[in-house]
């Protein structure tokens, strides 16, 4: 039965990656950055999933994680690294960190948790700021221009980039949902002295889900950087990342496997009728959306579906 | 020599950082909701003051008391209408609730009063008063006395009051209360309602000093955070030695370590508490 | 399951197919995009250009629209909100190209993105006018479709030092204090240059961090230095609340000068007598007077019809929006055509006297030809103290 659950999701998943693949056939500029976009709210939220859906540990550190990806990638591109092994150098950074950090920080629970991951960003972001040999500071940091390729092509590059780690995610999210380690981290959500009872070793599972969190998060921040060309400390470790990423969870559903995924699409098709149409009340409309979400959708979109089945049987 | 202004200038800094977690602390502690609304309900309290001052030329210090009126009844509401449908939800479901309330709310100010920065500049001004060498403002004085007296009242509310002590004993065991026959909701209600009036009753004081505007919400909420982890949950003097702990390191790192480090040093510290001792200076077991 | 995805992609749909429609309509008038901070902690500056840039176009639709060749066309402005953020600056410039088919760009808030934006405007051959960028870093960059309006940050702290060093007799000794930020920083450091070109003593220099609550400490160290002239940088909320708390510790100075707040009414209304005697320099000031060749005619004029229009006196950044509408209309007509790059060589090649002061760019694109005054508040007004033809009056010694 398990497998058969596999191959639906595993089928699923192909059909949603070739379509996402085929969107650069449009060619219009814009519909390639919505969907750059798109990919990278999935990241953002498929990432999270792993350390707050699975694990249920309020984390608010997907922006530390991004800024860090962002500054490794951009100053290794600017000391001659190809830019795909940048990208790549950035994934690592980012996790070995978190692997790091997840050690100190993951014995806390509930409101400490998340208040020692959100300073996390602040700190990073201030040493962004001061480090101005490595980062440029406040001034920001330009990234090297490809001369090479058009801007079309440039933008098909970067999408591509972006698809393939979103996909990477997925398959690791899939794997993780499918393995000891899915059931330990669930087991941790449910009652973590319980799951320490029965054998799990919390520690290493809340490490692993807590790296995994980063990895892709990380990377997509190097690809981030070189996309839009200019980073500065404020714009990369924004705590809306953060935010966000939580936000496109809770509306797909938590936990779940395609939950990441819907979310992060409906959220930025929202965002993007909001934000053009609505100029001077697009935050406080966020907020207003924010709110009945959690207060008429807890479990997310994904509970609508269900709820829907179950009735039908 | 200047040392001893440092360690003034931190103090006094250390109580305006008080007056601004005071009702942070408390929403926290008893409902185990963090508020992310409490830095823009703070600058909604600046507001009315400002408002109260330029246009009917009324004193600050009477702000106090009417925006502390008028923010109970808001927080009230808020609490009765919105936060107790999800109160038993995981931390993050009402951490989220408030957040979007927040970005409504800051977003209604900037389209209320414009984003642009005002500042309540009382004439004449209250100046300061020296000690020798060392020079003290009387408005971060009387800021410093509001959050000694605010969390004055709030522990003999506590302490003392039928209410108070619903809402100690909800604090410690919501369902034990319950079955004793506390109305459990009422109390989150008043709570919040409480929280939300210390609000409202550090805004008057905090437009006389910085100057207003809806974009200075997250600072105050950020202070308010550090603050009460640095004090602790669960007890109300904690707030002030919070406060004042982190006023006084704030400023001896920028002696210390140049003032764009002065934040730094205070998450860093923020950061130290959190892994190595969560209940903060004054914080009880049971609260981490 | 299903549902939820055709939910979902029902909602991009709609999405796009509301862009392009957008998109579509309005092809007569002339599109000028304009990037703007509209929420975020900038907001305060995105409506500030945003009120010049409505009052050139209000004039210019009011008076038919602007000539090319033989017709007239009206000017839109598309804005759009990168909520202070300035990745989303450089998108939503690309976007305004691409989706909206604007034909030329005002350049977003200050130096750090219009240099980010400024990529894209180069990479489509669209013309932008920076509006708020001053570092010679943005425009070295080797581009040709990039101008701006303010000239390099040492034409603020050249004379600013030269006239504390005429008027403060004896040993003058300096303290910095700078917020740590582009332009605050960047504006700093030349102070520092030119104080230390004239020998004078820098006995203080420190940054503060963005989103500082407090200044005591830095401030009684500078009252510790015993500094005669202190020099600031910041933007209105970090300079207000500097200013108070200078007064509070009682720090005091024959010269303090601070920038870029005192420029702005919102920092007189907001520090009240606090204000007296601070100095401070901008690229433009109410008080200056040229005859302009452009729509708005002379700096009385432009001054007279933004009150009408706002009820508030201009500041520069205001100024400057206005201008840059007039400069593109200005090319526009000379050009007599809508295209991007006839409009470029008529931008490269201007050499007029406007309200704003005579513009003419570098080579480089950043303007070349004015002499940003120097101005002190003196009784609740900003009075020009430099340069000497449209001085108001003398420098005034003394902050308490």
């Amino acid at each position: 039965m398990g497998g058969a659950r596999l191959r639906r999701e595993l089928a699923i998943a192909a059909v949603a990656l070739a379509l996402v693949a085929a969107l650069p056939l449009s060619g219009d500029a814009y519909v390639l950055r919505l969907g750059t976009t798109v990919l990278l709210y999935a990241v953002l939220a498929m990432s999270w999933n792993f350390i707050g859906g699975m694990t249920g540990y309020p984390s608010f550190a997907s922006a530390a994680f991004f800024g860090l990806g962002a500054y490794a990638g951009a100053v290794a591109q600017s000391s001659g690294m190809p830019m795909a092994l940048a990208w790549a150098f950035a994934g690592l950074v980012a996790a070995a960190f978190a692997a790091l950090l997840g050690v100190a920080l993951l014995r806390l629970r509930g409101h400490y948790f998340a208040i020692a991951s959100l300073v996390v960003a602040e700190v990073l972001r201030e040493i962004a700021n001061s480090a101005t040999d490595l980062t440029g500071g406040g001034m920001g940091l330009n990234l090297p221009v490809m001369s090479a390729l058009s801007i079309q092509a440039q933008a098909v590059l970067f999408f591509y980039a972006m698809l393939a780690v979103a996909a990477l995610n997925f398959g690791a999210m899939l794997a993780t949902a499918h393995s000891r380690l899915g059931f330990g981290l669930r087991c941790i959500q449910q009652n973590e002295s319980a799951a320490d009872m029965i054998g799990v070793n919390t520690t290493l599972y809340k490490t692993v889900a807590f790296t995994l969190s980063a990895v892709f998060v990380g990377g997509a921040g190097a690809i981030y950087a070189s996309w839009v060309n200019y980073i500065e400390p404020p714009d990369v470790f924004d705590v809306l990342f953060s935010v966000k990423a939580i936000v496109m969870v809770l509306l797909g559903g938590a936990g779940s496997l395609f939950g990441p995924l819907i979310g992060a699409t409906v959220f930025l098709g929202l965002e993007e009728l909001v934000w053009r149409n609505l100029l001077q009340i697009h935050t406080g409309i966020l907020g207003l959306l924010i709110v009945l979400l959690v207060l008429f959708l807890p479990r997310g979109l994904l509970s609508l579906a269900r709820r829907h089945r179950s009735a039908a049987a | 020599m200047l040392a001893l202004q440092i360690l003034a200038n931190g103090l006094m800094l250390g109580g305006l950082y008080a007056c601004i977690a005071a009702g942070f602390s408390l929403v926290w502690g008893v409902l185990n909701v963090i508020n992310i609304l409490h830095g823009s309900l703070i600058v909604l309290g600046a507001y009315l003051a400002f408002f109260a001052y330029t246009l009917w030329g009324i004193h600050p210090f009477a702000s106090i008391v009417i925006a502390g009126t008028l923010f109970f009844a808001l927080g009230y509401l808020v609490q009765s209408a919105l936060i107790n449908r999800v109160i038993g939800a995981p931390v993050l479901i009402t951490l989220t609730l408030t957040f979007g309330l927040d970005l409504m709310l800051a977003n209604a100010m900037i389209v209320g009063f414009k984003a642009d920065f005002r500042k309540l500049t009382l004439d004449p001004p209250l100046g300061s008063i020296a000690l020798g060498e060392v020079v003290m403002p009387v408005d971060r004085l009387l800021a410093m006395a509001l959050a000694l007296a605010l969390t004055g009242l709030l522990y003999l509310l506590l302490a003392h009051s039928r209410i108070g002590r619903a809402i100690v004993a909800v604090r410690m065991d919501r369902e034990a209360a319950a079955l004793m026959g506390v109305d459990v909701r009422r109390v989150y209600a008043i709570t919040f309602g409480l929280g939300t009036l210390m609000a409202g009753a550090a805004g008057p004081l905090l437009a006389m000093i910085f100057p207003i505007s809806p974009l200075t919400g997250p600072a105050y909420l950020g202070k308010a955070f550090v603050v009460c982890v640095l004090g602790g949950l669960g007890s109300v003097p904690a707030v002030i030695v919070g406060g004042i702990v982190l006023g006084v390191v704030e400023s001896f790192a920028a002696l210390w370590f140049g003032p764009e480090h002065a934040v730094t040093v205070s998450f860093a510290l923020l950061i130290a508490f959190l892994i190595f001792r969560p209940t903060g200076l004054l914080g009880k077991k049971g609260y981490e | 399951m299903k549902k939820a995805f055709v939910a979902a992609f029902a909602a991009i749909g709609a999405t796009l197919g509301l862009t392009l429609a957008a998109g579509a309509a309005a092809q007569e008038a002339i599109r000028i995009g304009a990037p703007l901070p509209i929420t975020g902690p900038l907001a305060p500056e995105a409506a500030k250009q945003k009120r010049g840039y409505d009052l050139w176009a209000e004039l210019v639709n009011k008076a038919g629209g602007v000539k090319v060749g033989d017709k007239r066309h009206k000017v839109e402005i598309v804005y759009m909100d990168y909520q202070s953020n300035t990745p989303r600056a450089v998108q939503g410039a690309e976007k305004l190209i691409t989706q909206d088919k604007v034909q030329f760009l005002f350049a977003p808030f200050g130096s750090g993105a219009t240099k980010a934006a400024s990529s894209v405007a180069e990479r489509y051959r669209i013309p932008m006018i920076a509006v708020t960028a001053s570092s010679e870093q943005v425009y070295d960059q080797g581009y040709k479709y990039l101008f701006g309006t303010f000239t390099p940050n040492q034409t603020l702290t050249e004379p600013i030092s030269d006239i504390v060093k005429k008027r403060v007799s004896g040993a003058i000794r300096v303290a910095i204090l700078a917020r740590n930020d582009l332009f605050p920083l960047a504006i700093a450091q030349e102070l520092e240059k030119s104080a230390k070109k004239r020998g004078i003593d820098v006995v203080y220099f420190e940054k503060y961090a963005i989103g500082t609550l407090d200044h005591a400490s830095a401030l009684s160290q500078i009252k510790a230095a015993a500094p005669n002239w202190i020099f600031a940088t910041g933007y209105t909320n970090d300079l207000v609340l500097m200013r108070k708390q200078m007064a509070d510790l009682q720090v005091e100075a024959p010269v303090v000068t601070m920038i870029a707040a005192p420029a702005y009414q919102e920092f007189i209304d907001a520090s009240g007598k606090l204000a007296e005697n601070i100095s401070s320099a901008s690229w433009w000031h109410p008080a200056v007077r040229y005859q302009g060749k452009t729509i708005f005619g002379s700096t009385e004029n432009f001054v007279k019809l933004f009150e009408a229009k706002y009820k508030s006196t201009p500041d520069y950044v205001e100024a400057s929006a206005a201008v840059s509408g007039a400069l593109f209309q200005l090319a526009i007509e000379r050009a007599g055509a809508l295209d991007p790059v006839k409009v470029r060589d008529a931008l490269a090649q201007t050499d007029l006297t406007t309200f704003w002061g005579p513009v003419r760019f570098g080579p480089n694109g950043q303007i070349t030809s004015l002499e940003p005054p120097v101005f002190q508040i003196q009784g609740g007004k900003p009075i020009v103290v430099h340069p000497a033809p449209i001085a108001q009056g003398e420098l005034k010694l003394g902050v308490k």
